[in-house]
């Protein structure tokens, strides 16, 4: 309490000594306030009621009824495993598919600009396009996917739609295509910002290139890649689209969800608005506590505060 | 810190105000707004009814803006709550149930009167809680067999004809090990598309008191049907949905399609000869399955007051008008719901139309209630499951059950 009251009496006093900057500043917390702290704020009050569709319009606070529910569901439980093996198999291959290709594409290549321009590509498409795309590609009869693995491969045809894990993969798949080019660009620029002084030194005092990559490349890449990879592991936690999208709202047979597309089919197909919006916090909760830890962890940002 | 910064901050806030606020209120009386989210056939012929409407009423302006009927239906529950949004919605009647319970949609009794309702067949009037919520410009929705006449000259009447002709029209054309023709193709996955084989072994959905009734014995059998079709007959593709089966059949590879009239347009367009019939009867049962069907029509929002109301209420009267149902008929071969459109030669010369009617002679309405959107969700995944191999027919049955009886207490609780 004393800690809060500190807070403001502080805040008070800059308020006086620096009313132009607080002014200047005004506009831009207005808007967040409107698009950002009020959907939070009412997602909260929310969350504590049974807004329903029979309680849509006499709607009441009932405490933390819809977190019991949350937590006492199997489904969360199933569906939570099911987001962590999500995020963590595609930020897996992001980072390793994308700072691959940044260590290539920062060599002398031939074609560098028009490599660098075709991997950025998965990135620059719409990604709802894409999604659509890579599902007509899994389809079964016609899909590219199955043409390609029993020309070329004599693989028979993957049931890739219509069984749960097949659902999954191909997910999967579309994500990691969708989201290496954003790791690479950011490791490439990374690259580009190590000194070539260190490489030479590295050179005279015998270093190989593994020594070189474990010792300085990685290193310095490490202030740059642990924010990208937060953003990364939020984004691919809540990443509605390409799940939504490539498995038709959770087909088969509502096998291939993840939170957030869980959450949308309780609103949107249950009404279960008071629900939806518990459901959330925990997302939100959870989100909040991965990206502390990790960046506290791993020291991230240490350069940078 | 001058005074002119804070006017200019002043007027900023207050334009930030203005612009998150604008079109909050409401419109002008004259000025109409409708969501729809029928397809685009259906938008150009609206298009073109409202032009009219517009020229004979000079001070009306209408307008219409589309959203995919999920879409529709969330962001017209969240504007008509906030005491926005159109002051018409066009879309299936199984919408109503939940605008209903949500009190977002106006009774229109009292802007019917008994004498103009009685120019409507049943059906068009959608009714709940002795209230009638809205008033349908078509019947529809409703699944048929749809057959390319050059492959399949006569189209089987029963189960039995299907699988003996099945047989004959599914071919590995090239031989190369691969199917290249198939018998028959639709989205069987989906519940929807289910149902009609549900209704053909005795069962349904729900009984009369809207408690599901998915755990019998003929839905144990219509999954084993279509398993068998599948597996047993492999008279059907091994995956299907919506657009494979879809593709299937504009590119004949596909005999017959099982589909609903808003594919028609699409069929003709790829040059197929198609025709349309009931789906064919169940040998087992004798019984005819039964599609689902469901008028589509105009809603009132609940926020619609005062002079603008009146308005409202003769742009709906016009747009289900017999006049303005005929000229969608003559585009979409969608069935009218004034009785005199019906009895128009226009349409008792359609055969498209007339072979639908057919079908829905044996169809059975779509409940409006909220638990059917629960019901369909529920069987997702124990339907799917069957293909998937992981459930065995009798345990999806159970699934389904399980599940819808879990659903509906959800929405409730």
């Amino acid at each position: 309490m004393a800690a809060i009251v500190t807070t403001v009496q502080d805040y008070l006093s800059d308020l006086k000594k620096n009313r132009l900057a607080y002014y200047y500043i005004t506009p831009a917390f207005l808007v967040m306030g409107f698009v950002i702290l009020y959907p939070f704020l009412y997602n909260i009050v929310l969350s504590l009621t049974n807004m329903n569709l029979t309680h849509f319009r006499n709607w009441r606070i009932i405490g933390l009824e819809q977190y019991v529910r949350v937590f006492s569901s199997p489904d969360f439980y199933s569906i939570l495993l099911k987001t962590i093996i999500w995020t963590v198999v595609n930020v897996f291959f992001h980072v390793t598919i994308g700072v691959s290709l940044a260590l290539l594409l920062n060599r002398p290549l031939w074609g560098r600009s028009i490599f660098r321009t075709l991997l950025i590509l998965p990135w620059a498409v719409p990604q709802y396009i894409t999604a659509l795309t890579w599902r007509g590609m899994f389809q079964y009869r016609y899909g590219a996917i199955n043409l390609i693995l029993v020309k070329y491969f004599g693989i028979h045809q993957i049931q890739w739609l219509s069984t749960p894990l097949g659902a999954f993969s191909a997910a999967l798949i579309t994500n990691i295509w969708l989201g290496f080019p954003f790791m690479m660009v950011i490791a490439l620029g990374g690259l580009q910002s190590i000194p070539q002084e260190l490489y030479e030194a590295a050179e005279v005092d015998g270093a190989g290139r593994w020594q070189q990559l474990r010792n300085i490349t990685l290193p310095l890449l490490k202030p740059i890649m642990i924010p990208a990879i937060s953003l990364g592991i939020i984004w691919t936690f809540n990443n509605f689209n390409v799940i939504w999208l490539v498995s038709n709202g959770g087909q088969p047979a509502d096998s291939t969800h993840i939170l957030v597309s869980y959450v949308y089919k309780a609103v949107f197909n249950y009404y279960r608005y008071g629900y939806a919006a518990a459901l959330s916090m925990v997302i939100f909760g959870i989100l909040l506590i991965i990206s502390v830890r990790f960046i506290k962890q791993t020291k991230g940002t240490k350069g940078a505060y | 810190m001058g005074k002119t910064t804070l006017i200019m901050l002043s007027l900023f806030a207050v334009f930030t105000v203005l612009m998150f606020t604008r079109g909050m209120g409401h419109r002008n009386a004259k000025d109409i707004v409708i969501w729809t989210q029928d397809f685009t056939p259906g938008r150009v012929v609206l298009d073109s009814v409202l032009q009219d409407y517009q020229a004979s009423h000079p001070n009306i302006k209408v307008s219409e803006l589309y959203y995919e009927t999920e879409e529709l239906r969330s962001n017209f529950i969240v504007a008509a709550l906030g005491g926005s949004g159109p002051d018409i919605v066009y879309g299936p009647s199984d919408q109503v149930g939940p605008f209903d319970v949500m009190r977002i949609i106006l009774p229109m009794e009292d802007y019917f009167s008994p004498e103009e309702r009685s120019h409507y067949i049943k059906d068009a009037l959608v009714w709940r809680r002795n209230h009638l919520f809205q008033v349908a410009d078509r019947i529809g929705n409703e699944l048929t067999l749809v057959y390319n006449k050059k492959l399949v000259p006569v189209p089987p009447r029963n189960t039995d004809e299907l699988i003996k002709m099945g047989k004959k029209l599914t071919k590995d054309l090239n031989g190369d090990g691969r199917i290249d023709q198939y018998a028959l193709a639709w989205n069987y996955i989906e519940p929807y598309f289910f149902v009609p084989f549900l209704g053909g072994f005795g069962g349904w959905v729900m009984d009369a008191h809207n408690n599901p009734t998915l755990d019998t014995p003929a839905t144990v059998e219509a999954c084993q049907f279509i398993l068998d079709l599948r597996n047993k007959y492999k008279i059907i593709p091994l995956e299907s949905d919506y657009d494979m089966a879809d593709a299937l059949f504009k590119q004949g590879h596909a005999a017959m399609i099982i589909n609903g009239p808003w594919s028609w347009d699409g069929y003709k367009k790829a040059g197929i000869d198609f025709d349309i019939t009931r789906i064919p009867r169940i040998s087992q049962t004798g019984l005819w399955p039964t599609p689902m069907y469901s008028p589509k029509g105009y809603s009132i929002n609940i926020n619609v007051k005062g002079e603008k109301l009146k308005q409202v209420v003769a742009l709906i009267k016009y747009l289900t008008s017999t006049r303005v149902e005929l000229r969608f008929s003559a585009t979409l071969s969608t069935i009218p719901t004034q009785i005199a459109a019906r009895e128009n030669p226009a349409i008792k010369n359609n055969h498209l139309i007339q072979q639908s009617m057919y079908q829905l002679e044996v169809s059975r309405p779509m409940s409006i209630e909220p638990v059917m959107r629960a019901i369909w969700d529920a069987m997702r995944p124990g339907y799917q499951s069957l293909f998937a191999g992981t459930l065995t027919p009798k345990q999806a049955a159970k699934q389904m059950q399980q599940d819808a009886v879990q659903k509906i207490r959800e929405m409730k609780e």
